[in-house]
């Protein structure tokens, strides 16, 4: 009968062996799938009623902000529709990372108390439930927008780069945010508002090319806006996106990413003491 | 009493009586909140107040342990004195300061507060995600589920939401994952206390059949006669130092001479 040895040793601010965490990780992948299934059952998305909720809930929204620009600016026309929904559809995969990860190691004391697993499933879990949210309306927006009759073209196939970005942007934030949420606990309360900013600070009712030159330098400092303006040309003009704008989307996420592990991993041993 | 392996090889078999866990030299100091529930709002108020916010929790010091397979190990303490520590650092869930920790074989933990991940999902779930963090694989669950289910008599109930469940439910469900994984090592923390008179019973009947040539048990319990009587070897700890070990009705005897005599320790136990 052979038995794994472990080895557990000192480390302080430092980072635990990283080879030896990624084996664990990758280990227990299937947990990571279990979790975000159950979770996804347990907001009553295992019926039908529920799923379809996935599809109608991401349109109405569509819908009650296109009636909002409508009124406000006046902007009927198809394109401006497409715009609105696909970026309301990508600005949901970020926020829906953020909203899920920031109570995800909180929430899951019991078992960070109980047992030694590689903390860093948990907020990775709340970008799969992201996704496995996002991926229906993706395809909503793919029938709409043959419907609005707006242009195919190869170049479409810039949205994988640019999800992809996206991907990493949600996760850096989740594992960022989870574990800020571990000091402080209010940090779920200010979320919401947090979300609202990002969303009317990014092109979602506006178009980016609407923002004046000094505006859109500010908005730099906007880790999703060059992102959201790239996902808009390819999704709604089927254009390649800018080339400064997937740069711009990738160092934010890369940054967000890397600092949020760092974050992460230095601070996970507190975690079980914190709860 | 205390031995410190210095030879042992790390080889990936264990013979039986081999080591089964090796703590050396363990200390642990952590820093944890004061505050409950720590806020930003709260700190951002009390800025330039001087308000501490955090404390230096000094868990454990100098311990050495080493358990051998074939050993039921008890430990015991008044609260505070750094038992549940001590299971966490072995467990890995803790990191230690200071020292090393080897562990030879597979850990089955039973920590206070056991199953139960997220209350509002099922039975059912929790055992699975629980298992699939600890390591195990889907099949390996899928093969003990059953075994899980019924040692529990939970029936039906196993696939309510666990917010629905009594604390004495939560205890069973608890004990049965932990008793039925057939681990090389179990962890059990004072986790025999809580259920009904019958499932206590069933339980340490459970411990009792468990303890084999190869396998390791650790228990920490207040219950002086539940380890008198399951265990062939008992470790005090007190103020995270290792006070004495060796034969269980020696250990317990001076133990309880210590507290009636202590001031600081209260007779706590329900013995």
């Amino acid at each position: 009968m052979s038995a794994p040895v472990a080895i557990y040793e000192p480390f302080r601010a430092g980072l635990p062996p990283l080879g030896a965490y990624l084996r664990a990780l990758w280990s227990r992948r299937s947990f990571i799938a279990e979790f975000s299934r159950s979770e996804l059952r347990e907001q009553n998305y295992g019926s039908v009623f529920g799923q379809l909720w996935l599809i109608l809930n991401p349109l109405l929204l569509s819908g009650v902000y296109f009636l909002l620009i409508y009124i406000i600016g006046g902007h009927n026309d198809s394109t401006r529709y497409g715009h609105l929904t696909a970026s309301l559809f990508l600005f949901y995969l970020v926020s829906n990372s953020l909203s899920g990860g920031v109570k995800s190691i909180t929430a899951g004391q019991r078992l960070i108390l109980n047992t030694a697993f590689p903390r860093i499933m948990l907020p990775i879990s709340a970008l799969v439930i992201a996704l496995f949210k996002f991926v229906p309306t993706l395809a909503v927006f793919l029938v709409m927008r043959s419907l609005l009759g707006l242009p195919f073209s190869w170049q479409m196939f810039w949205a994988i780069p640019v999800i992809a970005i996206a991907l990493l942007m949600g996760l850096g934030m989740a594992i960022l945010i989870s574990c800020i949420n571990v000091y402080f606990r209010d940090i779920a309360s200010f979320l919401p508002y947090l979300t609202r900013s990002l969303l009317y600070l990014s092109p979602i009712l506006y178009q980016a090319a609407d923002l004046s030159p000094k505006l859109k330098s500010i908005e730099i400092a906007n880790p999703i806006f060059y992102l959201l303006d790239a996902w808009s040309q390819v999704m709604v003009y089927a254009k390649a996106p800018d080339l400064f704008s997937l740069a711009h989307g990738f160092i934010w996420a890369i940054c967000i990413f890397l600092i949020g592990t760092y974050f992460f991993l230095s601070r996970e041993r507190d975690f079980a003491v914190r709860l | 009493m205390i031995s410190l392996s210095a030879s042992n090889s790390l080889n990936s078999t264990h013979a039986k009586h081999g080591l089964a866990v090796s703590v050396q030299n363990v200390g642990l100091t952590y820093t944890t909140s004061i505050d409950k529930r720590p806020t930003l709002k709260a700190r951002l108020k009390s800025i330039g107040r001087g308000k501490k916010h955090t404390r230096v929790v000094q868990a454990l010091n100098e311990v050495n342990l080493d358990v051998h397979y074939g050993t039921v190990l008890g430990v015991i303490g008044s609260n505070g004195a750094g038992k549940s520590s001590l299971m966490r650092v072995i467990s890995g869930i803790v990191p230690p300061s200071k020292g090393r920790i080897e562990v030879h074989g597979s850990v089955s933990t039973l920590l206070a507060l056991g199953v139960g991940f997220n209350p509002s999902m099922t039975g059912r779930a929790n055992v699975y995600l629980g298992g699939l963090a600890a390591g195990m694989s889907r099949a390996e669950i899928d093969s003990q589920f059953a075994a899980i289910v019924d040692f529990s008599e939970l029936g039906d109930a196993i696939d309510a939401p666990m917010r629905t469940y009594s604390s004495g439910m939560y205890a069973r469900l608890a004990f049965s994952v932990a008793a039925t994984v057939q681990p090389d090592i179990l962890i059990v923390d004072e986790a025999l206390s809580t259920g009904d008179a019958h499932f206590k019973e069933k339980s340490l009947n459970r411990i009792k059949e468990l303890r084999s040539a190869d396998r390791a048990l650790i228990l920490v319990s207040h219950a002086m006669a539940t380890i008198e009587d399951v265990c062939n070897e008992v470790a005090w700890l007190h103020k995270g130092k290792i006070m004495a070990r060796g034969n269980p009705a020696e250990v317990i005897k001076q133990y309880q001479e210590f507290t009636k005599a202590g001031k600081s320790a209260a007779a706590n136990e329900d013995v």
